[in-house]
């Protein structure tokens, strides 16, 4: 490199660095593709050729700019210690490594996966828990109930007079000083939720984006054997088995490509297309009725659970044990249906394993919307037009059941699909083998878990503390049952663009749906009359629209009138906002495909 | 940590910093990774920058190294001497470019010199056989490994000279999000 070019490019280079400011000249010298001793002579020298520079002008450097640099260095430096603290945090570093090394990094992404979820949650307890539990400590009432053991699995009972649920939260304006400055319950509870829901948004949007960016645009033209020789070889892997295993692996997987491409010209017979078409309209009429016979199991039992609410009494011991049925019955046809979708898949026996995949992960996303769309109706259309007293806290007590059962399973289901398959694969049954981790199942209920999470947090604020601690426990648990039980996956995953499909499918059916569902709730559902902040008012957005004819009367915040009324209420300026969007992403669109055709010209030229 | 260590000065501290990926806590632990490999060759002391050279058999022994299949390769990249012997800057160098923190295209850059096995500047034919077979353990015959190389340089190769240069490789890493 600096070999060929010869000393005057040393002199040029060595100028180049000494222009940038330092991090960026630090930045510079690390990415450069020199050996060590090079790099330390070009520092030196450029560390000379500065301070030479500064002696020159340090005539002109007034006091004040000798003082920035001087706390710009030692800033520099406290950060840089402030980092390696940082680091002791992070105690699942070191487990995440051993977990790729040993596994390679599709498993990995899993294990990623969970804990960016676990972030998540951390977020949103903690902002809930700030401004809208806190300040409910301060002014909670008293609670008669008795506190039996029971009430952990059922949520109901003691837990109904607690912070755990909407019903207990008060719709008073909070003051505890005589004059002194107040707190307005209902105004914190739908702002709180609502900016957490903008900032989840934004989070999720620019996640999806950064992550479309790098894995999806460019892969289109290199996606053939050069990349899968040259660039799978998984550098993280250090166990020596599962270097073995990959180097099988990759080798079987280049003799099947070989293989492709001398029988790529296949010609199916008629007779045998129209089978193979009959086949997969019959296994998706199988996989779409057994979703629908799914979800109305889910509305038998939901609609047969509210009877036992409004009717019932309240602290029968069998009564609360009933309670339990429909959240152990979802979380079963959730665990059972997928094997069904699954040996489905491997009697149709499509063209590419790669599209048995996705089609399998299609039904199960399916299947899973549809029963969290059937609760949804449920709960808002059934529940809330119901007579109970308190159909919000209901809901909460609801959500808590299904998150909790399904926490439960997940845990079983670690214990089944890995411990015991194991022993089985291993004593009885030799030829099974180890089981593999199912990367895919596992990630579909992470999703599922969240998405019941984030419909959770209006109806029981402290829910994602629940999940945090629940998800901290998954990882755990999956950790060991992975290192314990199961070998390194057979199948090459292209793990960035699973990465990048996992936060896609958290952002589009859930994270919508999510919003769309509360929505509905803030905007055309009427709150319970005698418990909740939002009691007696027409609906839960009410509370702002009053907020803000209160603030008409102040001229001090006459901008904030304005801006509600000419741009969140008026429709006119929705509709400017997406023209402009849209304007703008053609575009873009129209100068990606124009540079497009440029590289195709240019490679052109090159080869000839 | 504080300023307790006596192995280095803080000047040569600083310019380990300056060049590699690695924070000071980091730098001391790699230190001490390389003078476990062998403690009576290697002096607590760098602060008069010693000589000393650890020979290629201690380095592929390392846990990190010992399996993967490149590990010859990649000491003789990275050691001054091309043999694989490898001095402690060698060793700060070559875990630095191999740390997540480095940015792809110095990793593609090694990868390159990795891959080039008769150090010419171009991965030719026979670099890819020898890449191959190293990666598949000898699991295909000849023929298979001779039919895959033509398809990758046919695949490459931009300026069709029936060879990979550095352009065309780096040109494909940046596009295959999967390299690691």
């Amino acid at each position: 490199y600096l070999i060929f070019h010869g000393f005057y490019a040393e002199e040029k280079l060595i100028e180049n660095l000494a222009s940038m400011s330092t991090s960026e000249r630090i930045k510079e010298i690390q990415k450069m593709p020199e050996t060590m001793k090079i790099k330390r002579e070009i520092r030196n020298k450029v560390l000379k050729e500065i301070r030479k520079q500064s002696r020159h002008h340090r005539a002109q450097l007034s006091c004040c700019t000798q003082c920035l640099q001087g706390t710009a260095v030692s800033f520099r430096r406290f950060r840089n210690s402030l980092s390696e603290y940082f680091d002791l945090l992070q105690f699942w570093h070191k487990t995440l490594k051993i977990i790729g090394a040993e596994f390679g990094t599709s498993v990995l992404s899993y294990f990623i996966f969970l804990k960016w979820l676990l972030n998540f949650n951390i977020f949103s307890f903690l902002v809930n828990f700030s401004f809208i539990t806190i300040p409910q400590f301060l002014a909670a009432e008293p609670n008669n109930l008795s506190f039996t053991g029971l009430e952990l699995f059922t949520g109901a009972g003691y837990f109904q007079q607690t912070v755990l649920y909407y019903g207990f939260y008060t719709n008073a304006t909070i003051s505890k000083i005589k004059n002194g400055p107040s707190y307005n319950m209902q105004l914190a509870y739908i702002f709180t939720v609502g900016i957490y829901f903008v900032i989840c948004f934004l989070i999720l949007v620019f996640s999806m984006a950064k992550s479309f960016c790098r894995n999806f645009l460019n892969t289109q033209t290199y996606t053939g054997n050069a990349s899968k020789l040259l660039c799978t070889w998984d550098f993280n892997i250090t166990n020596q088995k599962a270097v073995k295993l990959k180097q099988k692996n990759l080798g079987t997987q280049i003799k099947e490509d070989l293989i492709e491409v001398n029988r790529e010209v296949l010609n199916f017979s008629v007779t045998e297309r129209v089978v193979h078409i009959v086949i997969h309209l019959v296994s998706w009429l199988a996989s779409l009725g057994t979703a629908v016979a799914a979800c109305a199991a889910v509305y038998f039992l939901s609609v047969n659970n509210l009877k036992l609410f409004v009717k019932g009494h309240k602290n029968d011991l069998e009564n609360q044990a009933a309670m339990l049925v429909l959240p152990i019955v979802t979380s079963l046809l959730n665990a059972f249906i997928p094997f069904f979708y699954s040996w489905l898949g491997r009697m149709e026996r499509l063209q590419t394993p790669g599209h048995q995949i996705y089609v399998t992960i299609t039904r199960n996303i399916i299947l899973k919307i549809s029963i969290v769309g059937i609760l949804c109706y449920y709960w808002l259309d059934i529940v809330a037009a119901s007579e109970s007293q308190c159909w919000e806290t209901l809901v909460g007590q609801d959500i808590y059941r299904l998150v909790l059962v399904d926490f439960i399973f997940c845990l079983l289901g670690s214990l089944f699909g890995e411990f015991l398959r194991r022993i089985i694969g291993t004593t009885v049954c030799v030829n099974l083998g180890l089981p593999e981790f199912d990367i895919g199942r596992n990630v579909l209920d992470l999703i599922y878990a969240q998405t019941l999470t984030w419909i959770g947090i209006l109806f029981s604020p402290v829910l994602p503390g629940i999940q945090t601690i629940s998800f901290s426990i998954v990882l755990f648990v999956k950790k060991v049952s992975l290192m314990t039980n199961c070998q390194p996956p057979r199948k090459v995953w292209r793990t960035a663009q699973m990465t990048t499909s996992f936060i896609f499918l958290l952002f589009f059916p859930s994270f919508l749906g999510v919003l769309c569902v509360i929505g509905v709730t803030v905007w055309r559902l009427k709150p319970s009359e005698k418990c909740g902040p939002f009691r007696g008012l027409s609906s839960m957005y009410a509370a702002v629209s009053e907020w803000i004819k209160i603030l008409e009367n102040y001229t001090a915040s006459k901008w904030v009138v304005w801006i509600y009324y000419n741009l969140i209420k008026s429709e006119l300026f929705f509709f400017i906002l997406s023209a402009v969007v849209l304007i703008v992403s053609y575009l873009y669109w129209q100068i990606i495909e124009g540079r497009r055709t440029m590289t195709k010209l240019l490679q052109k030229q090159i080869i000839h | 940590m504080g300023n307790k260590q006596t192995i280095f000065t803080p000047e040569q501290l600083d310019a380990y910093q300056d060049c590699t990926f690695f924070t000071r806590k980091e730098i001391l632990r790699l230190f001490y990774r390389y003078r476990d490999l062998a403690p009576q060759l290697v002096p607590l002391d760098y602060t008069d920058k010693p000589e000393v050279t650890l020979p290629y058999e201690l380095i592929g022994s390392m846990p990190e190294l010992k399996d993967n299949p490149f590990r010859q390769r990649i000491a003789e990249v990275f050691s001054q001497d091309g043999d694989g012997n490898m001095t402690l800057d060698d060793f700060l160098d070559m875990f630095s470019v191999l740390s997540e923190m480095a940015p792809r295209d110095l990793k593609a850059y090694y990868a390159f010199k990795i891959y080039d096995f008769n150090n010419d500047d171009y991965i030719c034919k026979s670099d890819l056989e020898k890449t191959v077979n190293k990666l598949t353990r000898n699991e295909l015959t000849p023929e298979e490994v001779s039919l895959v190389c033509e398809k990758v340089i046919y695949e490459a190769d931009a300026d069709n000279d029936g060879k990979l240069s550095l352009e065309d490789f780096q040109h494909m890493i940046v596009r295959a999000p999967d390299f690691l």
